[in-house]
Formats: C-alpha cells, structure tokens, sequence
C-alpha cells in the first residue's frame, strides 16, 4: 500500500497578458470591493446626517437657523430676553429674576451636573426639542415617542396656543405626558407641546425648534406661538448652552473605562499570538541551499569591445575590422589566396578585381578598402554599408 | 516539539471565556488546561525516534526526463504515527510534492513516491527527512529530521544522438559491409577476391593472379582498432554560456556523439576532462560499455572559473598514452589562452599523435557581425569581425601544425565532428 504523491497540477505554458491580467484582477478585486463599498457608506452616511448649524436656535444670530427675529420682536413687545451661555450664568439670572421664562435650546450640550443646577432653579421653563436626560430632570413623566411633521392646529384650551392658531412642525417630537399636563397640537393624538406643572412652576415642552427660527417665522402662527411661550412672563433668560470643552469630565482613564474581563482577554489574546508565532515560526525541515553555477555570457568580453570602440569613438579601428573582413570574404569570393587579404601588395590587384565584378569606379572602391579612415560615425556607417554592397554584388556577379 | 494553529485557536476562544468569568484565576485556569492538553497530546503523539527510514528508486536520469525515489516509512514504535513528513531535496532536483500526509499504524510501513525533474546536470543528493508526528488532538506535535541518504545523477541530455543513426550509415559505407576498393594511407588488407567489371585495375594483385591463373583484386577495409583520446577543457573558457548553455555542455554533446560513432566504428575511445588537475577519467572501457562509462563520468563536471593549465593537459595526455592515437580536443578557440596555453606545447603532441580541436562558436557574435543601421550596431559588428579575424588567424595557425580545426556553432558541432572524423577515418590517417 502507498500514500501516493498528490498530482501536480497541469503545468501551463507561460501565461498571456490577459491571463496575468485577469489573475491580478480576481486576486485585487475583494479589496477594490470593499473600498468602493466603504466610499458609497461613507457619502450615504454624510447625506443622511442632519444638518445642525452652529447658529441653531442662537437668539443673537441673524442667520436662517437662529432666532434673533423671535427675541428683537419679544423685546419690542416689553419682554427683556436675556442671552446666557451657559448654565451657571443662567442660574445667576434665574435667582435675580425669579418671575422670568427659562427658555433652554439646544440641551444636548448640558452636562449631568448643569441639569442639577437647573432642576433647583425657581421661575417657569421653556424646553425646546429636549433631550431625555433633560425630560427626566425638567419635565419628569413626559416621555419622547416618535416625530411628526405637517402643519397642525391647536385643539387644546392653552391660551398660547390657541392665540397663535395653527403651527407648521417639521422635524418635531412628539411626547407622551400625564394626564392633568396640557397637550397640544395633537398628531394622531400625541402632543407636539405639552404644558405641565412641576413644583409649583409651569413647564413647557417644545417638539421643535424649527418654527421659531428666522426662516420660518413668518409662516402660519409661528411668531405669535413663540411670543406667547417667550413673553408669558415679565422678562426672559434663554439659556443656549456653549459645547462642553473637549475632554470635560473625562477625570477617567481609558484604563478605568475597559472592563477587567477585557483587559485578561487581551493578555489572553497575546497569549494566542505568541502561540501561533511559534506555530508558524517552526518550518517543516530545513532551509535546503545549494551552490549555482555561474552565468557567463560567451559573447560578453565582444561586447564589451563594441562598447569601448562607441565609448572611445574609435572609428579607425572599427573601419579597420570592417575592411579587414569584407577584404578576407572578397578575396575568397574572388578565388585568391587567403594570405592576399592582408598584403598590401595585392591591392591594386583586389579594388581591380572587385571594379571588374562589381562595375564600379576603381578609386571609389580603393577608398572604400583602404582609404584613410572615416572621421565620424555617420561615415563609419556609410562606410559599412558600402562595403555590404560590394560584397552581394561579388557575389551575385 | 511543534504547536499547531489548533493551541493559537484554543487560546483565542480562552479570551471569549475570559470576557465570561473574568479573574486572575480564570487566566490561570485557562493556560493550564491548554498546557495540560499540549502535554497529553505530545505523550500520545507516535514515535518519531522510532522510525526506519528506507529508500529505493532509480539512480540515473537524463537531463530533461522525470526519475522517481521512493521512501519507505517504517512505523517501529508501538502508537500509530500521523505525520506530516518532508523529503527535502536542492531546488535543482525538482523534487515533488514538497509534503506528503501519512498514517502508519504500528508495525507497518507506507510508500512515499518522490517525483524528481532535475533542472541541472550533476549529483542531486538528499538533504533531510523531516517527520511531524501529531497527537491524536492536533495540538502539539514532534518533529525530528534524519538524513536518509541518496544520490541521483543527472546525466547530460545528449540532444545529438538524433544524428547517430545518419552517421552510422556513413561509417557503414567506409566499413565491413562495403568493401572499399580504394587504398589509401593507413587502411588494412583485408582478402583477395575475384576480379569484377569495375574494380580499379591499380587494385590487381598480379601476383596472386599468377599463382591462380585468374584476375585477382586486393580488398582493403578501413583500419579498425585505433584510439581516440577525447580530452575536455573544462577552465574558464567552458564555462561562457552559448546562447542559454555553457560551452561545457555543447563539448560533451559533441564528444558523446563521436564516442558513440567511434565505439562502433570499433576505435577505443577515452575520455579526460582537465583544467589544472584532472576532473574525470575513462579508459580502457569495453567499447558497449564506453558511451554508459562517459556519460557517468560527465555528470558531475562543472567548468572551474580558472585559467587551464595546458602544460598540464599535454603532459598528462603524454604519460597516458604511449601508442599513436587521435586526440580529440574539445576547447575555445580564445586567441590569447590559445596562444600563451597549448600552442607552444603543440608541436609535442603532434610529434606522437594526430590532434584535432573542436570548439563551439557563438552564434551571437555572428549575429553582430551582420548587425548594421546605427552606429552603435556598427561598432557592434566591427567588434565581431575583430573577434572572428582573432579566430582565423588562431585556427589558421593551428593549421600550420597539422591540427585539424572543427570551429561550427553549438546546434552543429556534433555532427560537424562526427563528419571530421569520419572523414579522417575514410582517408586512413587515423
């Protein structure tokens, strides 16, 4: 019995370029796959993301997204609105006016520790679009459900509302609210506004912050909603938090975030690695060498001459050769002695021979065989190719 | 001791339970029982100590032709053995497969049947036998490599024996089975027949005529029983590649086919190959056994990046061979070794034996001597025309000794020489 050797394949001859060609494309072409896979994502991706300016809901910005109209008009109206930036300002503002509307946009750029601050602030709240971090401290049993879009109206006994008439939300949230909260501009029965009270001061939450901006103002009630909800009281603080720095409230190390079963799943891991580096590092049997013989061209130390005559430009020594061979197969052509070649003696009776063979004029075909030599390649060429000549029309004569 | 992907990939799944149940004792835990499993299975893996290692198969291949060595693998131990096992070999013996799996139970042997394709003329000796013996998880395995010794020659292609056939029907016309009528220097009496239309009258034996009243001719026969002495030059000059094959390899094409020739023309035939010291030696072989004998004796021959040293050579030559003989001397004709090497020692030689050269030519300098257009190709061409007119005035002075020249280029020089010998034998100056 016999473990037979696996039968190599086919050999084939040496592939064509459109087999090198197609094997280079079906290696490459996962990758190429897969690149123009993450391209197409990555357009998507950036198409679909909403796009939030930094202006959005700014109260001093006269930009399409800010909302610098909604406050000049409040104000016009006898409504300070006081712009802070940040939480603990607003806190400020708060304490010194307690009767006024904390209007808070753009929440998701309030930390943990500013909503602290804000839930122990007295004086009525205006939630545009929160988060559910902020619902939870601000607005505590209204809950997010879905979106909405379209224009709605009221249907609710809000005064605010009801004043201001129908309202184009798009983009907005709708919320889930207790049942003594006012609910307004209902779609399909979910509020986009809820009004509720909560320890003692009224809250409003907002599902949009679209139809406040300066872009869209003027549409429908939109100016009028946002006056009610801003200028219910004597005087307002709209509070539009600055980003949190980069890194704030990152005391912790990345160390202290990865869990301990991870970091052993590393150590692990490195375990494997070194394991299967000894795996593949240990080969089956040695290394095997063996001297090779040389590669010696036969023609090299000839060609290397052809390149120092070219290097030197030494065409006297090259017409020289020419002339020493062409003279070697004429005389043979012509029936002479082999040693007439290189006797000089026997030129005159050479170039008389080969005019006789060949017709041409004596003292061209002198020249030509032992003329001086020539003085550049141009006429080292010519010279070749003339004593070419000579020798086929010997030879057909 | 050899781990397998199998250990890499148990230790990888160790990490996903780690994640699970993370403690330092789980790491712990985790590396034991792997270290524990590579332990068992090294235990139970099958003796690779406790093999034998055997070989047959052929020992001779042409270049160019396949030639197959089995190994025998002898399971002496008492667990089964499952191994991966290698039969290394230099890349120029073109060993296949690189690799073979086997399962030997204990007391039994299996076949590995190696198929080698050597790329290069020479010995190709094995390197090792390497065994990987795993355990019955595929975790861990032993390994172990042991020489088990074997020698393939790879033989010289000898691409001209296609012309043999042609040739021995030439040498059959010059011998026994045409009896030739013309006599010249050197050809042997062979019998006296009767006189037929046609024979050359110069050819009556008047003698003989007389004694039996009838016209009778003398036959001759070509002379049988000389002595051919090839000798390679295997110096510098024999390692110049021709066209893709060094000048070496086209000598010993040639000598083979003139070996062959001259072994059935009945000549004993010898062989020398010798640059500063003798590299291989074939005399006084039985002339059947004379073409197996050189062709052995080329194998291993490479060219030595050294000058020949042709004193040597003559002397050597000199002190084996007493009678007269053809010595056959296959080099370059290199105008400058020719001149300070063998020419001055030519007239020894000569003296004592009739010596012919047969060199190869480069059919590329041929090429660059019709090379005309530009300058450069120009310069080409006068370079090759130097070189040729270097070669004429070498083999014209060789002439001038009585040395016989066969200058052809490397696809015609066998036959070139064949037909030289030929007709030196037709003419009896052997």
């Amino acid at each position: 019995m016999s473990v037979m050797a696996p039968q190599a394949p086919p050999s084939s001859g040496p592939a064509t370029a459109g087999q090198v060609a197609r094997r280079r494309w079906r290696r490459s072409r996962g990758i190429i796959i897969a690149v123009l896979a993450l391209v197409v994502l990555g357009v998507v991706l950036a198409a679909l993301r909403p796009r939030v300016r930094a202006e959005y809901l700014d109260p001093e910005s006269p930009g399409q997204q800010g909302t610098r109209a909604l406050a000049e008009i409040t104000r016009q109206h006898g409504t300070p609105v006081t712009v802070v930036r940040g939480a603990s300002a607003a806190a400020d503002q708060m304490r010194a006016h307690p009767d006024a509307v904390l209007v808070i946009a753009r929440s998701e750029r309030l930390l943990p520790a500013d909503l602290g601050t804000l839930q122990s602030l007295p004086g009525d709240r205006l939630l545009i679009a929160p988060t559910t971090d902020t619902l939870q401290a601000l607005a505590p049993g209204v809950d997010r459900t879905g979106g909405a879009a379209g224009t709605l109206s009221p249907g609710c006994s809000l005064p605010a509302a009801t004043y201001a008439g129908p309202v184009g939300f798009t983009g907005s949230e709708v919320y889930t609210a207790p049942a003594k909260a006012t609910k307004c501009y209902l779609s399909d029965g979910e509020p986009n506004l809820v009004q509720l009270a909560v320890n003692g001061s009224t809250v409003t939450v907002l599902g949009s912050g679209d139809p406040l901006t300066n872009e869209r103002l003027g549409e429908n009630g939109n100016a009028a909603l946002g006056m009610n909800l801003v200028g219910a009281r004597p005087s307002a603080v709209w509070l539009l938090p600055d980003p949190p720095p980069p890194g704030g409230g990152g005391q912790k190390s990345f160390g202290d975030l990865v869990p301990f079963g991870v970091k052993l799943a590393v150590l692990q891991a490195l375990v494997a690695v070194v394991l299967v580096a000894l795996w593949r590092s240990r080969r089956l049997g040695p290394v095997v060498v063996e001297p090779l013989p040389v590669v010696v061209r036969s023609a090299e130390a000839v060609e290397g001459r052809a390149r120092l005559y070219r290097a030197r430009r030494a065409g006297d020594r090259a017409a020289q050769a020419l002339r020493a061979g062409a003279l070697e197969r004429l005389t043979r052509l012509l029936g002479m002695p082999t040693s007439a070649a290189a006797d000089p003696r026997m030129a005159s009776e050479i170039v008389a021979a080969v005019a006789a063979h060949t017709g041409q004029d004596q003292a061209v075909i002198g020249a030509a065989l032992y003329g001086p030599p020539p003085v550049d390649d141009a006429e080292l060429v010519r010279l070749a190719g003339f004593l070419d000549d000579l020798e086929r029309r010997v030879r057909t004569s | 001791m050899v781990l397998t992907g199998r250990t890499g990939l148990l230790a990888v799944l160790g990490a996903a339970v780690l994640v699970v149940a993370p403690s330092w004792w789980t790491l712990l835990a985790v590396n034991a029982v792997l270290a524990v499993l590579v332990m068992i299975d090294l235990a139970l893996a099958g003796n690779v100590r406790r093999l034998g290692l055997h070989r047959s198969g052929d020992t001779n291949v042409r270049l160019g032709e396949k030639a197959s060595v089995a190994l025998i693998v002898e399971n002496l131990g008492d667990r089964k053995l499952k191994a991966r096992l290698r039969d290394a070999w230099p890349p120029s013996a073109g060993a296949s497969p690189r690799a073979v799996d086997l399962t030997v139970p204990p007391g039994e042997r299996r076949r590995v049947d190696m198929r080698l394709v050597p790329t290069r003329r020479g010995d190709r000796r094995a390197v090792t036998v390497t065994v990987r013996s795993h355990g019955p998880l595929g975790l861990a395995a032993r390994q172990l490599s042991r020489p088990v010794p074997w020698t393939v020659r790879v033989l010289p292609a000898f691409p001209s024996r296609r012309h043999l056939p042609a040739k021995l029907a030439r040498l059959r016309e010059l011998t026994g089975q045409h009896a030739a009528l013309i006599r010249g220097q050197g050809t042997e009496f062979d019998s006296l027949r009767e006189y037929v239309d046609g024979d050359d009258v110069r050819s009556i034996d008047w003698r003989a005529t007389a004694r039996r009243g009838d016209v009778v001719v003398r036959t001759w026969r070509p002379e049988r029983d000389r002595r051919i002495y090839l000798v390679l030059d295997t110096g510098r000059t024999a390692a110049g590649r021709v066209g893709d094959i060094p000048r070496l390899d086209c000598s010993m094409d040639a000598a083979l086919l003139l070996g062959a020739l001259a072994s059935r023309a009945g000549d004993r035939v010898d062989l020398l190959a010798y640059d500063r010291r003798v590299r291989a030696r074939v005399e006084g072989s039985a002339r059947t056994e004379v073409l197996t004998a050189m062709v052995r004796a080329m194998a291993p021959l490479e060219p030595e990046l050294i000058e020949a040293d042709a004193a040597g050579m003559v002397s050597t030559l000199l002190s084996r061979v007493r009678q007269r003989c053809l010595v056959v001397l296959l080099t370059d004709l290199n105008a400058t070794a020719m001149e300070e090497g063998l020419l001055p020692l030519l007239p020894q030689l000569t003296a004592k034996h009739l010596v012919m050269i047969a060199a190869v030519s480069d059919p590329r300098v041929s090429e660059m001597a019709t090379a005309r257009g530009d300058a450069a190709a120009v310069y080409d061409a006068a370079a090759a025309e130097r070189a040729r007119a270097d070669r004429r005035r070498i083999t014209a002075e060789l002439r001038t000794y009585g040395v016989e020249v066969v200058d052809a280029p490397p696809d015609e020089i066998a036959p070139a020489l064949a037909d030289a010998y030929l007709s030196l034998k037709a003419a009896g100056r052997l």
